[in-house]
């Protein structure tokens, strides 16, 4: 492995050194024709992008490679490692080139290789984690970083003025404090590459890493105040400079922030409209959070603040908006970039500090920094540690302090910008980066090498990876009200108090405005732990070898489906312009309709899926169970239970599902079939369930009503359902059609006469044959699978479409009945539509199912529309639906016995 | 609030404030002591010793005798400054009905409809619940010695067994000492401001039931909830504010 890394290397070197070769070598094969070469080697042309595709191919392999060895990561930090292979290749390289060639340039680093990092850092970072301790945080980054760089400045112009220095160096007070504010931060990086292998506790964590995160601003503040003083010269600095570098610390910390912000709202405004075209929900992620850095930077304001609030403030929305799969791409590609800069960063500051004509040593300098800056460091977390335990409600104790005293690494960021000094300014120079350099080196190796034992010598609290359980959401909820409600009684408005106004505010307005309508009802904390946790037991199960399909179908509750309903729902638009009470009523039932309906998917799902792969479960756990380990087989049980308890709530919820199979579904289903066809992905947007009490309520309305008014309807029906292909529809019924059709030929259309199960048989499917049942599974399921499951099922599917569809060339529709009773129970043959040709107009293809029961019931429509908003209010209100929906039943009983 | 005067006598205010630290343990100390059983019979349950704690008033009222250890201490972790701070808020609530002479011992209550209806706590979904454990009733008014207990156990002093059993109280909607499904759904209905339907709620009380009931009998008892609260690190720990 090492091998190929290393001729990779070479590639380029090779390259580079013979960039005037290739001309010569393609010259000979054609010398004459300067038109046409069979093979030309173009070198200059991919240069650049060649060398960074390689730098990061080579530092990629050489991870590869490090982590083939578990023992050799567990005990060094991959970050010295990568420092060590940099030095490696620089050597090389020095030897090769007799130059040092590839180097950390500040820009690069600064405009390409940071960002990804900090981007991560932001978006991932634990909000309410960061938040509870933003006091800490804010003060050892503001404070720790002023003082840490004022005290090591001074104390190095300290031991220059006692003469320990070495004379040569030429530098003064000024050029001390800039050295020291440059090496005094605490750099994201380094800090995130140890800290996430040692696992300590998090809330020492989010306090390390946030101050390195945060203290930027102080750093870019420090950095240019006393660049530009030393630029001035001491002399010429006058007591306004002074105060303006006070201020310039509001500006560019608060102005980053502001900037990171502002283009979070942008962010999370930008991506509630992206429902059509969710592939470019990610590259919207990192073009504009990429952008707020740009903005930042170009302002001269903290562009590391302005990418961190802006992960951090954008993340709840966009998460909430964007689509499943986006949200992994989003996540991965992150991750990806994150670690790719990390890696190139680290190994570029091997190679970086091969260049010996950039440094020169000075072993006083170089120790005495060493020293002072780990003194400073510890002496300053203490002391600021005793200030903020007199507020802490958990205090840090002694071995936090020395862990938060020993995590101060430092990182590539104050190399960049030690490269970054003017050297006719800075005569220092080669002394600072050869400090710098050390000071980095020792802190990533050394420290990070030791900082794991001391971790486990003095037994600081680890991070346990426990899971989130629903409990804990739960409690957390309930606290926050409990305290936030005491802090109110009392009249102190502590952090609970703001906290609970920043929520209320948050869920009123701002929720309101960045999130999608339908994301913004299913933005339920505990809804969503819960959600989270099913999908954890359903992939266990998959894991165990449990049936990929039907599983996750299982155990996936209705989120993705309450999440569609609201999505399209034509109601909840009507309902937003204000219309009638009735309308409300509906609008409201139609939620539950479609909560139904859903159920009665999962339960097709469940028949469809359950028990066989339960059966094939059973075989392979026999097969595996002894390999199995604790937490598997818990996982197992977790899930086992959880399909037992979900499977009665179904059963007993069957009334609901026979009730909501009827239920026509006109207008929306063409439409959600064009988009079902063309796109699968979009189903994942599109409701599987319907939401169409509006159109119930049309349809009904026109059966009540006058016959103009129905042959109105029921033409505008006809045009909207135009094009309707069968989604889902049973095989038999696919068998039937033909000889209906054939047997009805006044009616325009090919009819499908649904083999009309009794109510029982809809009720249990798994009572009438077996045939339909596939496809109703498939056609449904799709759109309660998640995204990333549906590649599987959507091929399942289309093998059975592709049997289904051929017969129905023309739409399939359903000739609507007449309102007067039909005895038709026996038959299953709808009214012949010949004496009224107008209400021939075309049932949508959900009704095909639906119809089979609606074809009964016709009949009895208007008595059922009278009630229906009754019901349907009655449905709402009442606490089990179960009785509520048992009316329904009943109806439809009797509907059918007319 | 200068020129308010006579607040307490001394002695009242001695009862109200705290050696500050006064573990559970030592109440029943006290009032085994009090009860006339032997000291030596402290029953080293944590459990039982936040019992006794939360009873210890009543026992007090129901028993002025066995008071006469250690000027019966309420375990209020507050100092008299405190204390006072917290007296003055509460006599705010209710500025007409709470006389700033609390020299004779007044029997005053803060009626629930004063508390419930602060516009900051307009919005809060256990309003009702905190009122209703912490009052001695059950019914939400609250005398001073209930308000300042209520502080004492958001206190930073309190032990954590003490908040644990507080905060069971509050999730034990019908006071059955368990916490069952109704309960949970209450909590969760209340939390989610009514967002998710019925059957979710179930589905989530019956998870939420699942993952912390350790002996299966369908409902929490105070050691499941305790067992569960002290999984998460530094959960009951945040579970205090600072006055």
């Amino acid at each position: 492995m090492l091998g190929a890394a290393m001729l990779l290397f070479w590639l380029p070197l090779v390259g580079a050194g013979a960039t005037d070769k290739p001309t010569q070598e393609s010259v000979p094969l054609g010398e004459p024709p300067p038109g046409l070469a069979l093979f030309r080697w173009q070198w200059h042309e991919v240069e650049a992008p060649y060398l960074v595709a390689l730098w990061i191919l080579v530092a990629s392999l050489a991870k590869i490679v490090f982590h083939l060895s578990r023992k050799v990561t567990s005990l060094v930090p991959e970050s010295c490692l990568l420092i060590l292979l940099g030095l490696v290749l620089g050597g090389i390289v020095l030897a090769v080139a007799k130059k040092a060639e590839y180097q950390l340039e500040p820009g690069t680093f600064f405009l390409f290789l940071l960002p990804p990092i900090v981007l991560d850092s932001g978006y991932f970072m634990p909000s309410r984690l960061f938040f509870d301790n933003l006091g800490a945080i804010l003060t050892y980054a503001v404070v720790g970083t002023l003082w840490n760089a004022f005290t090591t400045g001074v104390a190095l112009w300290g031991l220059q003025q006692a003469g320990l220095v070495a004379p040569r160096v030429q530098a003064g007070l000024l050029d001390f404090l800039l050295f020291g504010s440059l090496i005094s931060a605490v750099d994201p990086v380094a800090v995130l590459a140890v800290f996430e292998e040692v696992h300590v506790n998090e809330t020492l964590f989010i306090i390390v890493f946030g101050e390195s995160l945060l203290n930027d601003a102080v750093t870019v503040v420090l950095y240019k105040v006393c660049n530009s003083f030393v630029e001035m010269g001491s002399a010429n600095v006058q007591a306004t400079d002074y105060l303006k570098g006070i201020a310039s610390l509001f500006v560019v910390s608060l102005g980053g922030a502001a900037v990171g912000l502002v283009f979070a709202f942008l962010l999370a405004l930008t991506t509630r409209f992206t429902k059509r075209v969710r592939i470019i929900e990610p590259l919207l992620v990192f073009l504009l959070a990429y952008a707020a850095y740009l903005t930042a930077e170009m302002a001269s304001l903290s562009a590391i603040l302005a990418v961190t609030m802006c992960g951090l403030g954008c993340k709840k929305y966009v998460e909430a908006n964007i689509s499943h799969k986006s949200r992994t791409a989003v996540k991965y590609t992150m991750k990806t970039l994150a670690s790719c800069a990390e890696t190139v960063i680290f190994m570029l500051l091997g190679i970086s500090a091969v260049d010996s004509s950039k440094w020169a040593w000075d072993s006083g300098l170089v120790l005495g920094t060493l020293f002072f800056i780990l003194f400073f460091r510890a002496l300053g977390v203490v002391l600021q540690t005793w200030v903020l335990n007199q507020f802490r409600l958990v205090p840090l104790d002694k071995i936090d302090q020395v862990v938060m005293s020993y995590g101060g690494l430092r990182g590539a960021v104050a190399f960049a910008l030690v490269i970054l000094l003017d050297r006719t300014k800075v005569p220092a120079k080669d002394y600072f980066v050869a400090t710098t350099i050390v000071v980095v080196f020792f802190t990533v190796i050394v420290q990070g090498l030791t900082i794991k034992p001391l971790v486990k010598w003095l037994r600081v609290k680890r991070s346990d990876h426990h899971k989130p359980t629903l409990n804990q959401e739960l409690h957390e909820h309930t606290f926050d009200h409990i305290l936030a409600a005491v802090e109110d009684v009392v009249g102190h408005h502590g952090y609970h108090y703001w906290r609970d106004r920043w929520e209320q505010f948050d869920k009123k307005y701002l929720s309101q405005l960045l999130m999608r309508r339908s994301a913004y009802r299913i933005r339920d904390q505990i809804w969503d732990v819960y959600y989270r946790l099913n999908i954890r037991d359903a992939i266990s199960f998959v894991d165990q070898g449990g049936h990929v399909l039907s599983s996750t179908g299982l155990t996936l509750p209705s989120m993705p489906s309450r999440n569609s309903v609201a999505e399209t729902s034509v109601t909840n638009l009507l309902r937003e312009s204000g219309s009638g009470a009735c309308l409300d009523l509906q609008v409201i039932d139609t939620v539950r309709s479609g909560r139904d309906r859903e159920d009665a998917v999962m339960h097709h799902l469940l028949c469809g899926g359950l028990y066989k792969p339960r059966r094939r479960y059973k075989a392979s756990c026999g097969r595996h169970f002894i390999s199995e380990d604790a937490q598997e087989r818990q996982d197992k049980e977790v899930f086992q239970q959880n399909m037992k308890r979900r499977l009665e709530s179904f059963k007993s919820t069957k009334h609901n599902i026979c009730f909501t199979k009827s239920k026509p579904r006109p207008r929306k289903t063409g439409h959600k079939k064009k988009d079902g066809v063309a796109n699968p992905e979009a189903t994942n947007g599109k409701p599987p369930r319907d939401l169409g009490f509006q159109d119930t309520g049309a349809v009904i309305l026109t059966v009540e009503s006058e016959e103009e008014e129905e042959s109105d309807s029921s033409e505008t029906e006809k045009e909207d359902d135009e094009g309707i292909i069968f989604v889902a529809r049973a095989t038999s019924e696919v068998l039937q059609e033909g000889k209906v059709s054939g047997s009805l030929e006044v009616c325009p259309s090919p009819r499908i006469i649904p083999p009309s199960p009794t109510c029982a048989e809809k009720e249990l499917p798994w009572k009438s044959g077996q045939g339909d049942l596939a496809v109703y599974v498939s056609s449904e399921t799709t759109k309660i699978v998640p995204v990333d499951m549906q590649t599987g099922w959507n091929q399942s599917i289309s093998s059975l479409e592709s049997l289904a569809s051929p017969p129905c060339t023309q739409p399939p529709t359903l000739t609507r009945l007449p309102p007067h009773p039909l005895g038709m129970e026996e038959t299953q043959v709808p009214l012949d539509m010949s004496s009224d040709p107008r209400s021939s107009f075309a049932f949508p293809p959900s009704l095909a199912k639906a119809g089979r029961s609606r074809s009964e019931s016709s009949a009895d429509i208007p008595q059922q529309q009278e009630l229906q908003p009754l019901m349907g209010h009655k449905d709402h209100t009442h606490l089990s639906p179960g009785t509520a929906n048992s009316h329904w039943c009943i109806q439809f009983n009797r509907g059918g016995r007319l | 609030m200068g020129n308010k005067q006579t607040v307490f006598t001394h002695e009242q205010l001695e009862e109200y404030q705290v050696g500050v630290g006064v573990s559970p343990e030592l109440a029943q100390l006290v009032w085994d002591a009090g009860s006339q059983e032997s000291p030596q019979s402290l029953v080293c349950d944590i459990r039982l010793s936040v019992w006794v704690w939360s009873d210890w008033r009543g026992k007090r009222r129901d028993n002025p005798e066995a008071s006469w250890f250690l000027s019966p201490q309420d375990c209020t972790f507050f100092t008299r400054k405190e204390i006072m701070r917290l007296f003055y808020r509460y006599q705010d609530l209710a500025p007409q009905l709470v006389p700033l002479d609390y020299t004779t011992c007044p029997e005053v209550k803060v009626p629930y409809e004063l508390i419930s209806s602060m516009p900051e706590l307009k919005d809060n979904p256990f309003r009702q619940r905190i009122a209703q454990v912490f009052s001695q009733d059950g019914d939400g008014h609250m005398t001073l010695e209930n308000f300042l207990d209520m502080f004492s156990v958001m206190s930073e002093m309190a032990p954590r067994d003490l908040k644990a059993y507080y905060a069971f109280k509050i999730y034990d909607f019908n006071n059955d000492d368990y916490i069952c499904a109704w309960d949970l759904e209450q909590t969760v209905t209340r939390l989610t401001r009514g967002e998710l339907s019925a059957e979710e709620v179930t589905l989530v009380c019956e998870k939420v039931l699942d993952e912390a009931d350790s002996d299966h009998d369908g409902r929490l008892s105070l050691e499941d909830f305790q067992n569960m609260i002290l999984r998460a690190p530094d959960f009951l720990s945040t579970f205090h504010i600072r006055i």
